[in-house]
């Protein structure tokens, strides 16, 4: 094994781009090409060593073998583990935009908040966020209609808007909260949700499933109730209580099923 | 209203000139000119006359930079463009944002500049018709140009969008006055239909009024896309409006022979933003598998589409489009100039003919508070005091022959009617000479290297 | 400046140069015969020379282009390039930004390119456009089809007024020829109709297709145009639509050709999407052979073919209920842009997949045509791009014509559906195309029919437009090393444009300002003021913008090509 670690030695204003500085790249690296590396920020690039004192432990023979270590305020760090394919890393603060955006496997552990769009059109592994996170968690690249395909993200806390827009694979499962439009255009995969939702879950969707444990404020008119299930199997997964199934979107002529926790949304009833 | 005597006085007229107000860009106004200044301004609306008219208030005439002192002080041009030069060649975050009050030539230079440095090159889009964009991305762009309203529409739908305010020739010229081909009898043979929270005088207008809750326009068109499937309603309101109401909409849309939907800021600022557009535009596709539909968004300024046109054919992204990389990038949320002000990421700030001073969150202009702003543009506004260095340009479709490109994607060339002041230069010319400049200091920066 | 190539094999197919070892001049932009002992010498021994390609048939510029890439950002970023010292970032895939459409057609060796729709209320912006894409000449042909004024003097078989319109218009829009799509049915869509087969008479216009499209090819002939009618027919993508294209070609047997310049009457476009038989997407097969035996009797059409390429693209064409009908089908994002008075185009993305029935089956149909047209003169090489795919597939497709072995190892190893084999003959015909057909269908001919006589070939005279690939046509075997034919095809070990080098073993070296080719009919400008009476009351009244701004002013196009032509003459 291979571990990186980054401690910081100052923040910047102006983001730093870490799209390079990936398991799959730097897992051949020694201190010295960390020493020598320069981070794009804005439209130049300086010394990560401003930055970042790196340490370096150990050695991997390939991308998975890779752990590295973030810590400091990474408020400014943008694209941190994207496009990995393996490896493991660690982010000891709330990260920037990106984080994980496209990431195809390996996983992420987030040990704070993160920016908008993190996890976007991802095919697989594993991204966990303590805090919170705020737009287009597991998202789509803007205009294209297949988003997330694969992999597993958890978010401990709350969601901001779209979560999983145009969803074409894999799980999201949100603890906290999450605001609106989750799951729009979303044509498979599965969003958990154990909070609470102001309005318009699935909007649009096509196929897939959202689970809502908590209650969902307003409804939208493109679903059909269907039943009430007791003790449900949702994407392979057992929950225990009463949930009705709603099906649609109907303007779509969705097959989606939108499943909301009996108890807590009686007034849909 | 007062009667205003006409206007006899003036020593030529230039026909067909095109206004530079709102994205309806008429061409046909008659300019008065009387010692090369526009006296009168006839076809035009209020909005445009008066812009026109008074294009010497508050004009900005000579270049401008700020002192130790903090004051505005008078200069040369080649200080002025050495300064502004010199500002944007050092740079690591610069924003070059505005574009949409001038021309496609301008831009062209513009976007050299934005290339060379690596800057982001963004238009008023951004706080304005960005949703709609986002959601054309995400839905499609059933168009049309306004000549086909015009000839062919008996229904025109205005949502989010005053057009008698914002846009006031708009019903008379394109959509709901005109004898067209096949509307021979003009206003009587169309039904226009409002769907606006407010009573709006465009509402006022109208034959149908659709008052939905505000915030409730993602629900509203749900549900209508929902009837239009064949569904029955639970809710015995959606939005606010009774079922039956909705009921009856959805069929006048699905009999009409042609409509038209022209939508504004009303549905791409609240609530569900560019969700509403898709919802919009969602349901023109479903219209059309009965009968003829289309769509144009209300653009505001008369080149913003311009702008989203240029980029895309330049680079292949319509606004918000960041080179620091050295290839484009466009990101919502990331390479948008709000975002990146907010953020207080931007170093150096280009406005050119735009006003953010004026229309910018306050948090966005507490940064460009702190960080030196060029400005290029022909009028004193809240910008200016902003300004670190200010360079005064020429007014298009007036004192300068330029590229526009109407709301519906129509270009027209807007010619030239009187002189600028001498004072004063080409858009174009200012922003070619900060390429020049820019190259130059940087040339000489590589050469030191 | 003076250079010569030495020790090339030539392909010209013009001067019938079949593959002889030769040395090429060129002087200030011109092939000549002889240069001075100063001429820059360079080596391209065991290398094919050709003259730069000619594509008769893309879109690369213009209104539905720009809807393309502003509202697919998901396809601007899969091509993105950045900048270097010559070249501009690029972006985009099957919709390239204008720089990077320039740069890719140079390194296929290309020099000249036809935009096939110009919407004429909109000219201004295809013309900004061309301008903004670098190394290449454009033509763009206005559309014609659908025009009220054109359905107006169709229906009175008003030859005359109609040769003065067309006159007219090529001047105001700086257009090269007469374009027509589904003639009747963009006019039928403001209405959410389309007219099917050419005797369906236009809503409220009481004109057909039959009638339009005899009108303007005898105008096109009275005028004497450098092309002919360039002809998108009706029922574009429907099965059993070969019998419209048939018919098409047929109603102008009677026109008599007026240039000496080309050697057709009309060009069918993407005649691959009009070779369809069966009644539905279930009994769908092809209808290549009756299409082809068509033109095989009749040396008066000329045709390209439109050929898939199996890639995710995105359709742009002005025949708009076509697109709507391929919306619904896929439920992609539909784009629409209908044109006051003249005409509608429509766009939607497409995933072309030969795991599809339909799309391999369409895959085989273009091969067919391209097999079983005999002449070579007479068929020529396009992707419709973007249509059937991008024209940086054309390599590949060149392959594809050259290897019997490659198609059947699509065929058998499950590259394309099994359906191919079923619903085509495509497996049993062995042609091969040899270096000199492939110079025939890629530059040769598109010149020819556009009656460009100074590109296309080799000639003293010609411009020193001049491809040159790494290929040595003695060595190879294109049916077995079909991937290296892709591969110099892709990758122009020299292009020369005007004289200027452009590109060098494929990378983009130099670049250079567009030209815009478009055509100036002389001798009529009595006839035409007479017209443009009688058409200003109808133009003030139902156009949204005036008259005066109407035209495609001159620093629109600030380099040229001026092709002059007397009327009738």
């Amino acid at each position: 094994m291979k571990n990186i670690t980054f401690n910081q030695k100052k923040t910047s204003t102006i983001a730093l781009e870490f799209d390079e500085l990936i398991p799959d790249e730097v897992y051949t690296w020694e201190k010295s090409d960390f020493d020598k590396y320069m981070v794009p920020i804005g439209n130049s690039r300086f010394p990560l060593s401003d930055y970042f004192d790196v340490e370096v432990e150990g050695s991997a023979e390939s991308p998975a073998e890779v752990i590295m270590t973030l810590n400091g305020d990474l408020g400014r760090v943008k694209y941190i583990g994207s496009k990995m394919t393996d490896g493991h890393i660690v982010a000891n603060s709330s990260v920037d935009l990106h984080c994980g955006a496209e990431m195809s496997g390996g996983s992420i552990t987030i040990n704070g908040n993160a920016e908008s769009y993190v996890g976007r059109e991802m095919t697989g592994g594993e991204l966990e966020i303590t805090g919170n996170v705020k737009e287009f968690c597991g998202a789509s690249y803007i205009g294209d209609w297949r988003g997330m395909t694969g992999g597993i993200i958890t978010v401990h806390g709350n969601a901001g808007k779209q979560l999983g827009e145009c969803l074409t694979g894999g799980q999201i499962h949100v603890k906290g909260n999450c605001d609106i439009l989750a799951g729009i255009h979303m044509s498979k995969g599965f969003i958990q949700i154990d909070g609470n939702v102001p309005r318009s879950p699935g909007g649009q969707m096509l196929n897939g499933d959202i689970l809502i444990n908590g209650t969902l404020a307003m409804f939208l008119e493109g679903f059909d109730q269907e039943e009430i299930v007791s003790n449900p199997t949702v994407s392979g997964k057992q929950f225990n209580g009463k949930y009705i199934k709603f099906t649609g979107d109907i303007i779509r002529n969705g097959k989606g099923s939108l499943w909301l926790n009996a108890e807590k949304n009686r007034h849909l009833l | 209203m007062a009667y205003e005597e006409p206007i006899r006085d003036y020593d030529r007229i230039v026909e067909n000139c095109t206004c530079a107000f709102c994205g309806c860009n008429c061409d046909d106004l008659t300019y008065l000119v009387k010692n090369e200044h526009v006296v009168g301004v006839r076809h035009a609306c209020r909005l445009g006359a008066s812009k026109i008219m008074e294009d010497m208030d508050q004009r900005l005439l000579v270049p401008l930079i700020r002192n130790e002192a903090g004051e505005l002080v008078e200069t040369d041009w080649d200080t002025a463009l050495d300064k502004a030069a010199e500002l944007i060649a050092n740079s690591v975050r610069p924003v070059f944002y505005g574009w949409s009050e001038t021309s496609i030539e301008t831009m062209k230079q513009g976007i050299k500049l934005g290339e060379y440095v690596g800057a982001v090159l963004d238009n008023q889009a951004t706080i304005c018709h960005g949703p709609s964009l986002q959601a054309v991305q995400n839905s499609g762009y059933p168009v049309n140009t306004l000549g086909e309203v015009k000839n062919r529409a008996d229904m025109i739908v205005y949502t989010g969008s005053n057009a008698m305010n914002s846009h006031p020739r708009h019903l008379a010229r394109y959509a709901a006055f005109p004898r067209g081909y096949f509307r021979k009898k003009g206003r009587f043979d169309r039904t226009i239909v409002t769907m606006d929270p407010r009573y709006t005088d465009t509402a006022k207008m109208s034959d149908i009024w659709v008052g939905f809750n505000p915030n409730g326009d993602y629900e509203f068109y749900t549900a209508l896309r929902a009837v239009l499937r064949g569904k029955k309603l639970k809710e015995d309101k959606v939005s606010g409006i009774p079922r039956e109401t909705i009921e009856e909409l959805a069929e006048a849309m699905k009999t009409t022979e042609y409509g038209c939907l022209f939508f504004g800021l009303g549905l791409t600022h609240s609530l569900a933003k560019q969700r509403n557009i898709d919802a919009g535009i969602r349901l023109i596709q479903d219209l059309n598998k009965y009968s003829k539909w289309n769509l144009i968004p209300m653009r505001g300024h008369f080149n913003v589409n311009g702008f989203n046109i240029f980029m895309s054919f330049e680079m292949g992204f319509p606004y918000g489009v960041d080179f620091s990389r050295g290839y484009p990038r466009y990101m919502n949320g990331e390479t948008n100039t709000i975002d990146l002000l907010t953020r207080e990421e931007v170093d150096v700030f280009m406005v050119i003919a735009a006003d953010p001073g004026a229309h910018f969150p306050g948090g966005a202009n507490r940064h460009l508070a702190n960080i030196p702003v060029i400005q290029i543009d022909i009028h004193w506004g809240p910008s200016t005091e902003l300004a670190d260095v200010v360079l005064p340009g020429s007014f298009v479709g007036v004192e300068v022959a330029g590229t526009s490109y109407r709301m519906d994607g129509v270009p027209i060339y807007m010619k030239k009617a009187i002189d600028k002041p001498e004072t004063c230069r080409d858009d174009e010319w200012i922003v070619r000479e900060l390429y020049e400049r820019v190259q130059k200091i940087k040339g000489e920066k590589i050469a030191s290297k | 400046m003076e250079y010569i190539l030495k020790n090339g094999t030539v392909y010209d197919p013009t001067n019938n140069i079949d593959g002889e070892k030769k040395d090429v001049m060129f002087k200030d932009g011109k092939i000549v015969d002889n240069v001075s002992s100063n001429a820059k010498e360079l080596d391209v021994t065991d290398k094919i020379v050709m003259a730069a390609g000619v594509d008769p048939h893309s879109h690369i510029a213009g209104p539905k282009l720009v809807v393309g890439r502003l509202y697919r950002p998901e396809d601007s970023r899969k091509g993105i390039v950045p900048k270097t010292d010559v070249t501009r970032a690029e972006t985009g895939f099957s919709i390239p930004s204008c720089p990077a459409t320039g740069y890719r057609y140079s390194r296929m060796g290309y020099g000249t390119v036809i935009e096939a729709a110009m919407p004429p209320l909109e000219a201004k912006h295809t013309h900004e456009e061309i301008v903004a894409i670098p190394n290449i000449d454009i033509a763009a042909l206005p559309l014609f089809g659908n025009n009220w004024f054109v359905l107006e003097y169709a229906k009175e078989n008003n030859i005359d007024d109609l040769a003065a319109l067309i006159s007219k218009w090529l001047r105001l829009t700086r257009g090269y020829g007469v374009k027509i799509v589904n003639p009747g049915g963009s006019e039928a869509w403001g209405w959410g109709m389309n007219v099917h087969g050419v005797d369906d008479p236009v809503p409220y216009w009481d004109v057909t297709s039959r009638e339009v499209i005899h009108a303007l090819a005898e105008a096109n002939e009275k005028l004497g145009l450098p092309h002919s009618i360039h002809l998108h027919p009706n029922d574009l993508g429907h099965p059993g639509n070969y019998e419209t294209t048939v018919e098409s070609m047929d109603i102008v047997k009677d026109v008599a050709k007026n240039s000496p310049v080309r050697n057709q009457t009309v060009h069918m476009t993407h005649i691959q999407y009009h070779s369809y038989a069966g009644t539905n997407w279930r009994d769908f097969e092809s209808g290549a052979e009756d299409v082809a035996k068509f033109i095989n009797n009749n040396d008066y059409v000329t045709c390209d073919v439109g050929q898939i390429t199996l890639d995710e693209t995105t359709t742009m064409t002005a025949d708009a209920p076509m697109e709507f009908d391929l919306h619904q089908l896929n439920g992609l994002k539909w784009a629409n842009k209908d044109i006051e008075l003249e005409t509608a185009a429509g766009i939607v993305p497409f995933i072309y997949s030969g795991r599809n029935s339909v799309h391999s089956v369409q895959w085989a149909i273009g091969l067919e045509m391209f097999m079983m047209v005999e002449n070579p003169w007479q068929i020529m090489l396009t992707t419709d791009s973007p249509n059937a795919g991008p024209f940086i597939r054309y390599p590949r497709v060149i392959s594809w014509l050259m290897s019997n072995k490659r198609r059947l190892e699509m065929i058998e190893n499950g590259e394309v559906h099994k359906a191919v084999g079923r619903k085509s003959v495509i497996a049993t015909l062995d042609r091969e195309y040899d270096f000199n057909e492939i110079a025939t269908i890629s530059r040769a001919a598109p010149a020819k029919a556009y009656g460009f006589e100074d590109k296309g070939h080799l000639g003293v005279g010609a411009r020193a437009d001049i491809a040159v690939y790494d290929i040595n046509p003695n060595t190879i075997d294109p049916s077995n090393d079909y991937e290296a034919i892709e591969r110099a095809f892709g990758n122009a070990a020299l292009t020369v444009k005007d004289g200027q080098i452009l590109v060098k073993d494929g990378q983009v070296v130099s670049t250079k300002e567009s030209q815009t080719i478009w055509t100036n009919v002389k001798g009529l400008e009595e006839k035409e003021a007479v017209l443009m009476e009688k058409i200003m009351p109808v133009f003030d009244k139902y156009y949204t913008v005036k008259y005066e701004n109407y035209p495609v002013f001159d620093n629109y196009v600030p380099n040229p090509i001026e092709v002059n032509v007397q009327a009738g003459k």
